[in-house]
Order: C-alpha cells, then sequence, then structure tokens
C-alpha cells in the first residue's frame, strides 16, 4: 500500500512540475511578443485599411440557438462595425423561443426565395429573409441541427471570401472586425484563421450595444473566470500563436478563410468542440499539403460575451467544453506524436492531452492521494500543507502573471482596485473553483463517451441594456 | 530537500506576486495621472488649437503650447485628431509646419529607438503629417534594410506619401513584394507623379509583372479614364492575369470604346474572363450582348452563371428577361440561378 502511494504521488509530483513548467514557459514566449507591442498605437495601424479596397470584404455569422434576447443587439453591435464591406448572416438554428421573429421584426425583414449554393450539406432550410433596411442583413431559418451545422448553413449562404464566426450573444468592438482582417491581409491571405480575445462582460455597463464602462462583476463565480480567461487567452493562445500550433480559435470570434474552411469540410457536426476541431482539422490540411499558411491568435480585437453565473450552468460549459477537447483529440489521435504533421503533433497535440484534458484526471488523483494519506496516516500534515500552499501560490503567480499580461496589452480595467480584487480571488482559487474544474473536467470526460450533441442551455440575461 | 526549502519556495512565490501586484498598482497610478494632465492639457488648449488652424493669425495657441509640459504629446494629439476629422488637411501647410517646428527632433531620435512599436508609431504619424524634413533620415533608414518585415512595409507607404518615387524601385528590389504594397504607395504618391509612375509600370521597361498588375489595378480602382486606351491594349496581352487585370480595370472605369473587344472572352477559356466580361456588360448595358449573356446564365461555372444573371437584371427590361429565363432556360441550373435573382429583385423593390 504504502509503495503504491508512493509511486502515485511521485507520478503526481512530477506531473504538477510538468505542467507547471510548460505554463512558466508559455509565459515567457507570450512576455516577448506582448513586450514588443506593448506601445503601439493601434489607431494608427489600422486606419489606412478603412477607406482601402483591397480590404477582403467579410460575412459575419451568428449563429442562434434561443437568442431571443440578445440576438438584435448582437445584429446592432455588428453593424457599427467599422470595416468597409461586410454582410450579416443569422443562423436561426430551429429556436424555440422568439428568434427569428425578433430579427424580422427589428430589421423589417421580408422573405426571399434564395438558391443557396451548397458547399456543405445541412439540415433542411426552411425559409431566408432578407432586411429591407439593412440589405446585407439576411436571416436563415433552419431545422435544428446543432450549432456546427448552422455554421454551415451560413458558410453555405455567405458571399464572401472570408467569414467571421460570432456568438449570438457577444458584443464585438467597433475596431474588433478590422483588426482580425489585420494580420490577414498584411500577410496577403498567407494566414487563414485569426482569432481574437473573449473577455467577460458580466458587471461592466454595455448599453446601445457597445461597451461604455469596464468593471468586475461582484459574483466570484464570474470573477475568477475572468482570471480563468486572462490565463487561457495571454498566455496559452498567445504563447502557441507564436510558435504557430495553435488548436483552438473561440468559437464566440474568429475570421476564417472560406474557401480553406470548405475544402477541409466545414464544422463537423459531430462533435460538442466544433470550433477546436476545425481548427485542428485545418493545421491537419495544411501540414498534409506542407503548406506555409498559418493560423494566429491576436490579443488586441475584444468580443465582449456573458459569462455563466450560477455554478449549475459553469458546470455544463465545463462538462461540454472538456467533452469537445476529448472528441477532437481522438478524432484525430492520428496526429498525436507524429513528426508528419511537425511541432503540431509533437507539441500540441501532447500538450492538450496531457495539460488540458487529463490534467483534471491528474489533479483528481493527487486529491485522492492527499486524503488517502492523511487516512492511513501515509502523509505527514505538515509536508503535505506546505506542498499545497506551494501550489496555491504557484497557481496565483500564474495568475498574477496573465493579469500583467493584460496591463500591458490591452489594460481595460481602469482601477488599481481591479487589480487587487482579480489577485484576491486567484490566490482563493484552490480552495473552491479549481477542485470543482477539476471534477467537472473529469465528469466530462465521461461525458464523451455518451454522445449526444446539443446547444449549451444557458440563461442569458442578456448583456446589453 | 527539506520542508524548510519548500517554506522559503511559499515565502518567495508569495512575496513575488505581492511585489508584482504593488508595481501594476502603481505603474497603472502613475499612467493614469499621466494620461489626466496629458488630456487637461488637451482639453485647455483645444479652443486657441482650433482658432490658429483656422487663422494663423491668432497665434495664442503658439505660445502655451510653448509652455506645456507635455508638449509632444499633446500637440501629437492635437494634430492628429485634426488631420483624421478635417477635409483635405493632409496636405495643410499649417500641419507641416507645427510638426516640423515642435515634434522634428524627438521624432528624429525615436526613430533610432530600439522599442519596435515606438519606430512604427513614429513612422504612422510622420506620414500623417507630412514631415518633408524628415524624408532624408527615412531614405538613409530605407537603404540599410534588406528585409520586407512591417516596419519596412510602413517606412515605404510613410516615404510615398512625402511624395519619394524611388520607393517603387526599393520595393521592386524584393520579388516577393505583393500587389497590394505597391497599390499602397501609388495611393500616396502626388498626382503628376503618380502618373508618370503608372505610365513606366504599364511600359514594364523592368519586366516586373507585380508592378504593371498594381498599376493596373490601381488605375481601375481610381477610374483614371485618361488611361483607358492603354487598358485595352492590355486587354490583347499574351498573359491571362494581365488580362483579367485590364478587365478588372475596364469593369471599374465603367468605359469601354470598341465594346465588340470583349467579344473574345464571352467563349474563353478561362472562367474569371467569362465572368469580367458578363459583369462588364451589365454594367455597362451593352444590351447587344444579351443573347450571349443568356447562353452565359448555363455556364458550367457558378460565378459565371452568378454574373451573367447580375448582368441581365440590371438592363432595363431586366426583370421580364430574367422571369422569363427562369421558366424558359433549357439549363436547370440557369433556371435555378435566374430564379434566385428573380427573387432578389422582389426583396429589394420592398
Amino acid at each position: 500500500m504504502h509503495a503504491f502511494f508512493q509511486i502515485a504521488a511521485y507520478v503526481i509530483i512530477a506531473y504538477m512540475l510538468f505542467s507547471s513548467l510548460s505554463y512558466l514557459l508559455l509565459f515567457l514566449l507570450a512576455f516577448r511578443k506582448v513586450k514588443r507591442e506593448d506601445k503601439l498605437d493601434r489607431r494608427e495601424s489600422t486606419e489606412d485599411f478603412l477607406g482601402n479596397q483591397n480590404t477582403y470584404p467579410v460575412s459575419i455569422l451568428v449563429p442562434a440557438y434561443n437568442e431571443e434576447v440578445g440576438v438584435v443587439s448582437t445584429v446592432r453591435s455588428l453593424l457599427a462595425l467599422e470595416y468597409p464591406e461586410k454582410e450579416v448572416i443569422v443562423i436561426d438554428d430551429g429556436s424555440k423561443d422568439q428568434t427569428s421573429e425578433r430579427m424580422i421584426e427589428a430589421f423589417n425583414m421580408k422573405q426571399i426565395p434564395f438558391a443557396v449554393r451548397t458547399h456543405i450539406e445541412t439540415a433542411e432550410i426552411t425559409a431566408i429573409y432578407q432586411s429591407t433596411v439593412f440589405p446585407y442583413i439576411r436571416l436563415i431559418k433552419k431545422a435544428n441541427g446543432g450549432k456546427a451545422d448552422a455554421l454551415n448553413a451560413g458558410v453555405n449562404l455567405s458571399s464572401y471570401p472570408y467569414f467571421c464566426a460570432i456568438d449570438g450573444d457577444s458584443i464585438l468592438e467597433n475596431d474588433g472586425l478590422l483588426k482580425t482582417m489585420k494580420p490577414i491581409i498584411e500577410s496577403d491571405g498567407q494566414i487563414i484563421v485569426t482569432g481574437g480575445s473573449v473577455r467577460i462582460a458580466n458587471g461592466s455597463t454595455i448599453s446601445r450595444s457597445k461597451v461604455e464602462i469596464i468593471d468586475l462583476p461582484k459574483n466570484p463565480v464570474v470573477l475568477m473566470q475572468i482570471v480563468e480567461y486572462f490565463r487561457a487567452f495571454l498566455i496559452g493562445r498567445l504563447a502557441l500563436s507564436h510558435l504557430n500550433i495553435l488548436l483552438i480559435v473561440s468559437g464566440a470570434f474568429g475570421v476564417f478563410n472560406k474557401e480553406r474552411v470548405i475544402q477541409a469540410g466545414g464544422y463537423n457536426k459531430n462533435t460538442v468542440g466544433e470550433d477546436m476541431e476545425l481548427v485542428v482539422r485545418l493545421h491537419r490540411l495544411l501540414r498534409e499539403e506542407k503548406s506555409k499558411q498559418r493560423i494566429e491568435y491576436i490579443p488586441d480585437p475584444v468580443c465582449w460575451t456573458e459569462a455563466p453565473e450560477s455554478l449549475e450552468v459553469l458546470r455544463s460549459q465545463r462538462i461540454r467544453w472538456q467533452r469537445g477537447l476529448f472528441e477532437t483529440l481522438w478524432s484525430h489521435k492520428k496526429m498525436m506524436l507524429n513528426p508528419k504533421y511537425g511541432a503540431i503533433g509533437l507539441v500540441s497535440m501532447p500538450y492538450f492531452l496531457f495539460v488540458e484534458l487529463l490534467g483534471a484526471v491528474f489533479e483528481f488523483t493527487g486529491y485522492f492521494i492527499i486524503f488517502g494519506g492523511f487516512f492511513f496516516s501515509l502523509v505527514d500534515p505538515n509536508t503535505a500543507g506546505v506542498l499545497f500552499l506551494v501550489t496555491i501560490f504557484y497557481g496565483s503567480l500564474i495568475s498574477a502573471l496573465a493579469v500583467l499580461l493584460e496591463e500591458l496589452t490591452l489594460h481595460k480595467y481602469p482601477k488599481a482596485s481591479h487589480l487587487a480584487r482579480l489577485y484576491f480571488w486567484a490566490l482563493t482559487e484552490a480552495f473552491w473553483y479549481r477542485p470543482l474544474m477539476v471534477l467537472w473536467r473529469v465528469q466530462g470526460i465521461f461525458a464523451a463517451f455518451q454522445k449526444k450533441a446539443h446547444w449549451g442551455d444557458m440563461k442569458r440575461k442578456g448583456i446589453s441594456s | 530537500m527539506t520542508i524548510y526549502s519548500f517554506w522559503l519556495l511559499n515565502v518567495f512565490l508569495f512575496l513575488s506576486q505581492l511585489v508584482l501586484l504593488l508595481m501594476l498598482a502603481l505603474r497603472k497610478h502613475r499612467l493614469s495621472e499621466k494620461e489626466r494632465t496629458i488630456n487637461e492639457q488637451y482639453e485647455d488648449l483645444t479652443e486657441s488649437f482650433s482658432s490658429y488652424m483656422m487663422d494663423p493669425a491668432d497665434d495664442r495657441f503658439l505660445q502655451e503650447i510653448r509652455s506645456t509640459p507635455h508638449q509632444t504629446v499633446v500637440l501629437q494629439r492635437l494634430l492628429n485628431g485634426y488631420v483624421s476629422v478635417a477635409k483635405g488637411s493632409t496636405t495643410s501647410p499649417l500641419v507641416a509646419q507645427l510638426s516640423e517646428d515642435f515634434l522634428t527632433e524627438r521624432y528624429a531620435k525615436q526613430l533610432t529607438r530600439r522599442n519596435w512599436a515606438i519606430r512604427m508609431n513614429t513612422l504612422y504619424f510622420i506620414e500623417d503629417f507630412h514631415m518633408q524634413s524628415l524624408a532624408p533620415m527615412l531614405k538613409e533608414k530605407l537603404r540599410k534594410t534588406t528585409l520586407l518585415d512591417q516596419e519596412t512595409q510602413q517606412l515605404l507607404r510613410t516615404l510615398a506619401s512625402l511624395n519619394e518615387p524611388e520607393t517603387l524601385s526599393v520595393l521592386a528590389q524584393y520579388p516577393d513584394a505583393p500587389v497590394r504594397l505597391y497599390l499602397d504607395i501609388f495611393k500616396r504618391l502626388e498626382e503628376h507623379t503618380r502618373s508618370q509612375e503608372l505610365s513606366a509600370a504599364l511600359r514594364n521597361e523592368t519586366n516586373n509583372k507585380t508592378l504593371k498588375h498594381a498599376a493596373i489595378s490601381y488605375i481601375g480602382m481610381a477610374g483614371l479614364i485618361a488611361f483607358l486606351p492603354r487598358i485595352e491594349s492590355e486587354m490583347q496581352n499574351k498573359d491571362s492575369e494581365m488580362r483579367i487585370q485590364a478587365l478588372k480595370a475596364i469593369f471599374h472605369l465603367q468605359f469601354i470604346t470598341d465594346p465588340s473587344l470583349l467579344l473574345p472572352f464571352f467563349q474563353s477559356l478561362s472562367w474569371q474572363e467569362r465572368m469580367f466580361a458578363s459583369r462588364i456588360a451589365g454594367r455597362l448595358q451593352l444590351s447587344r450582348f444579351k443573347e450571349t449573356l443568356s447562353e452565359l446564365l448555363g455556364d458550367s461555372v457558378w460565378w459565371v452563371r452568378y454574373s451573367a444573371a447580375e448582368a441581365l437584371v440590371q438592363f432595363a427590361d431586366g426583370d421580364i428577361l430574367i422571369a422569363h429565363l427562369a421558366a424558359t432556360h433549357p439549363d436547370r441550373f440557369a433556371r435555378d440561378m435566374a430564379s434566385q435573382w428573380k427573387s432578389s429583385l422582389l426583396g429589394s423593390e420592398n
């Protein structure tokens, strides 16, 4: 028994060391990039594209399922986007609420029989509407087929070479699209996907589809998610994108080269993590073609979204994410540790497998060992206590470094007290938030075995007033 | 490792984030203080700045800006606001004068800074304010570069905005230089210089395909009708890419001296040529091609069918034509496309 505990404990400690160091390494990579662009005048660097006829036109796809509360304000915020040529396509994926009715009413839409060019097979399309006020707003009503299917229908109807996928209850900042397209334009199409940052809007004041005052929410569940998003976006994605091995572009906000997506077969309907799965498939396509094209994350353009406030909704979200991650890694297992896929196969896939997916299992076992150890008096409480403190402080240091990156890149939060609050909550993470996440992520792995695709059933309050 | 070393590690981890927090809080405080004073000074000077820009005889502004602590930042902001709002301000002698007087020295220093972002910002502002006096320094900088990175690209754009045509020959040294950059340069050159450079590019004595491509493309986008005969002669170029660019330019110029020049393109093997020929026929309302367009409605390529239908609906009797074709065209895809356009017409009338 003793020996078993010893071995298990060593494995866990080795794992913890490995994952902690990997995060520190990613931070250093991200820091280098951030430092370089820290003082750049963003407005100056994009204003040239505004009046430029060479700026590629973009179709904005808004998949919506039961989004009657937020869909109209999302579309309004999209109308205000500074971009020379765009169209907005809302896809109502068989909503049971008034999503379509709200759209038809708000934008004075009329039904048009429109022949859709079917690049990708989708569930049946029942009607297509066009706004009589803004002809470039269209609405597709279709039978329910899941988010991936809705996006595919949008891709079919879109008329421009690039499309931007954005969630039904998100607000994009005015210059967001321009900033996201900038790398694509400047690389002359060598960058085929760009993803921006997703920020949590809870707590901030949003009116007339614009973020007016940025503030922190009171709810600790949301505060913790803010810290978590900082870590994921500013450390994880920035560093991985720097190495061109980024596997996730958030489903909430990303721009894609349509031709490439169609070539890859569109979004996969059989996974709940369709955003990640598509990016992995695109990477696979690029590597198999030995193409030099890239997939990039840019921290600056920001999309504001509503985060779950209750633990119950958060739980179902996390289980879904974890399940999506599992399904993606499983369906592309051929790439794992396969030198043919370069750094994606050798670094990125194993990173996502061991740190992002199985990390939860290792941590869960860690908790189990600690409790078991106490129970059988195999662990000295003092040693365990000190080690526990190390993990707490280390974890919060990484969060603190993420806050540092946010301060260097966007510094959206105006007051010093905001920083102090984020710091404080980061310190409490190990006591309540982390164990919950670990538990749900383990559940998510199990959920992957019971397949049934569905939309997240989040209760929206609407973020705009 | 003893337990004490872990305690030590804990203390270190805790202290390091405490220090980090204090540093960040201090930085935040300092920056917002600075931002506040700059904003105050900006507000204070706005009025005298506006009246100076309208009537330079009212020189209160000059005295005030001289005694402002954050002189360069505030002036930079005022000028930047002015050039982005006021019409024709890009060539305003007052903007050039003010920036030359107060910003030259600072910008010259900034151009040699190690920080990449500061150098980039400086290049953007030199372009916005048309600071001619810095041109020699920029040219020197360009001579020393060997890589077409983001900074060099901006350097080229800034120099082009100062009307330096040799930017084109420098760019031509990079075989991978994209059309986009040539276009950026053409756009910034002054009219006379630009015309000369466009003519030279069309003659293509240096055998630079990308440059010629960019020139044709620019002529179309900018609607430079004076170049029409040259563009029309490019329609007979042996290179298909050039022919397509010429067709695109004709489409934008919305003019063609002899419509029969289009004839061969409707039968071309390249679908892009068939597509552009159709689009031109529609935009220029060349009714003699109605028959041809109806045939192209049954083309094997979706884009050609789409453009043929789009062209047909632009004729005065387009709605009747398209309704007729939707019902009677022998090709099923053609009928589909025609009905799609028929219904989109309904949508726009409502």
